[in-house]
């Protein structure tokens, strides 16, 4: 388990992380999304402590991640893929990380083998596509058999083979009981893969909730009507707060279900020849999250949703 | 080398990873090569001009450690590299992430690359005492105990001058930061004093590290005895370590 405590980092006068609390738990995928700049790297560089905390804590199982006895066997991290020597082996890179904490020499071969560069091992990293990159990152995140993984953009340059692969791997990961805490910009594959979501703006939390609560919540969730006669529609859409009349006959509600919808209609006699819920995509819940997040940022509501 | 159970993250653990990255990439070969190479060249010319200037007799052992003066630059950059290859390339991160007590990491990259540059400075004298023999054309005195005394000496001040070159790096980062530092302090300042002269230029000389460590590696007694070279050069040595260990970690990888 991951655990931030009033997490802060401050470079002068400017805010990169303000504040953070959270628990990321083991057993599940923890999606972490925030726009550009809002403090996503430099949370995970202090839960691995390459950065100082301005003020706060960021614990791995209790501890900050520098007096972990055998780092590499408890948490494995992915941040830059391409932040290692060009001149080195995909090989000659896993050995010496593999050598740093005592890890088994043949763990290499395992896991260049289960990212699929084995047959790459040997040539020089610097003349490996992004692909390749992320695949030897997550090779090193992998190597020590670690409980817990931080992954920053982990299907960045990917393949849709690739992406896939990685899905399926951290899913099979937090099914073993680990925790899995990544970042992405991609939604629709962040939608895929992740239980439960944490949301950062401006280095503030804008959301720490389930995947299925952080969707429901969204503005653009919506249930689509269509009624008999235009006469009926102007009565159901009097009785229902937040609505768009979209044609002579049908309308879109939001804010409400498509069981109090339909319950309304039945209760007020209107008969209904289509109704259908529209569930918002992460996308669009994020795009609506992120955009207020100086409005949410303010509120001071230490989480949102628990 | 594979015999290596679950003994976890331990200075020896992380010393043999330094091993393993410093061989890993081809520019430590190419700069024990290129050291080895401009020992024996030196050395060789160094004993000509003895012979040809009808020097007084020396110990043959001065004609490498003469050649140092240049060799050691090639020692001073291989022990740079390890760290600013890394924070160049963006590995820092990974190599703290693998060793996050900061002071593990650094004695671990300090030990390898003394070992290194101890074992290099010892081949390069021995090297240069073969080379310069003939040139010299009994110009100089070849006493065994004298000459491994000199190769060792060789030896430690090069192991000296990679923990030097170690600290320096980490406290700077880039390259050509720290290389200007290096070159300035070993060779600059020395160049400096001894052409300008004067009475407190020489004092000022006496104390700096090449200075000190050729009158060590030479084994007189002025301006003062040997050992005190060795440990002005060590005195040096452990300030470099010392400032590269607070800036490790204070500043953010």
């Amino acid at each position: 388990m991951i655990t931030l405590r009033g997490l802060t980092k401050r470079y002068g006068e400017t805010v990169a992380v303000d504040d953070l609390t959270l628990d990321v738990e083991e057993g599940r995928v923890t999606g972490f999304l925030g726009p550009n700049g809002a403090g996503k790297s430099t949370t995970m560089r202090m839960i691995l402590g390459l950065d100082h905390p301005t003020a706060g804590t960021a614990l791995i199982d209790g501890r900050p991640y520098a007096q972990l006895p055998c780092p590499l066997r408890e948490v494995g991290a992915l941040l830059d893929a391409k932040a290692l020597h060009p001149a080195r082996s995909a090989r000659g890179h896993l050995n010496s990380q593999a050598r740093s904490n005592g890890i088994p020499v043949r763990r290499v071969d395992e896991v260049l083998e289960q990212v699929g560069l084995a047959k790459v091992a040997r040539k020089r990293a610097g003349a490996f596509s992004l692909g390749m990159y992320q695949r030897l990152g997550i090779a090193g995140a992998l190597l020590g058999d670690p409980k817990v993984l931080v992954l920053d953009e982990p299907v960045n340059g990917l393949d849709p083979e690739g992406v896939r692969w990685v899905r399926e791997l951290v899913r099979e990961q937090a099914a073993r009981g680990r925790t899995v805490f990544l970042s992405s910009h991609l939604m629709s594959e962040m939608q895929l893969t992740a239980d439960r979501l944490v949301v950062i703006g401006r280095g503030h939390l804008l959301a720490d909730l389930p995947m299925a609560e952080l969707l429901a919540r969204s503005a653009s969730a919506s249930v689509h009507v269509r009624t008999a006669e235009p006469e009926e529609l102007r009565l159901l859409a009097g009785k229902l707060d937040d609505v768009d009349v979209s044609g002579e006959t049908t309308l879109v509600a939001r804010g409400t279900t498509s069981a109090a919808v339909g319950d309304l209609a039945h209760h007020i006699g209107v008969r209904l020849h289509e109704l259908h819920p529209v569930t918002a995509s992460l996308e669009q819940a994020y795009m609506e999250l992120t955009a207020q997040s100086v409005e949410y940022g303010t509120t001071g509501e230490p989480k949102a949703g628990l | 080398m594979n015999r290596e159970k679950r003994q976890g993250a331990t200075l020896a653990s992380a010393i043999g990873s330094e091993w393993a990255k410093l061989w890993s990439v081809s520019t430590s070969t190419a700069c024990l090569l290129a050291g080895l190479a401009l020992t024996g060249v030196f050395a060789f010319y160094y004993a000509s001009i003895a012979r040809i200037n009808a020097h007084p007799l020396q110990p043959l052992g001065n004609a490498p450690v003469s050649a140092l003066t240049l060799g050691q630059f090639t020692l001073l950059v291989l022990a740079m590299a390890t760290v600013t290859g890394e924070y160049a390339t963006g590995s820092a991160r990974a190599s703290l992430l693998w060793v996050p007590v900061r002071a593990r990491l650094h004695l671990a990259k300090s030990a390898v690359t003394a070992a290194v540059a101890f074992a290099a400075g010892t081949g390069f004298g021995a090297v240069g005492l073969a080379v310069a023999w003939g040139p010299f054309g009994g110009r100089a005195t070849f006493d065994a105990a004298q000459s491994a005394t000199q190769v060792l000496a060789m030896g430690v001040y090069c192991a000296l001058l990679a923990v030097l070159a170690v600290g320096v790096a980490l406290a700077l980062r880039t390259a050509a930061a720290a290389l200007s530092v290096l070159v300035v302090l070993v060779a600059g300042l020395p160049v400096m004093c001894t052409g300008l002269g004067g009475p407190l230029l020489t004092a000022v000389n006496d104390l700096l590290p090449q200075t000190a460590g050729t009158y060590f590696m030479r084994g007189g007694d002025t301006p003062y005895p040997a050992p005190v070279g060795l440990l002005i050069v060590l005195g040096w040595a452990v300030a470099a370590h010392l400032a590269g260990l607070v800036v490790l970690r204070r500043r953010d990888a």
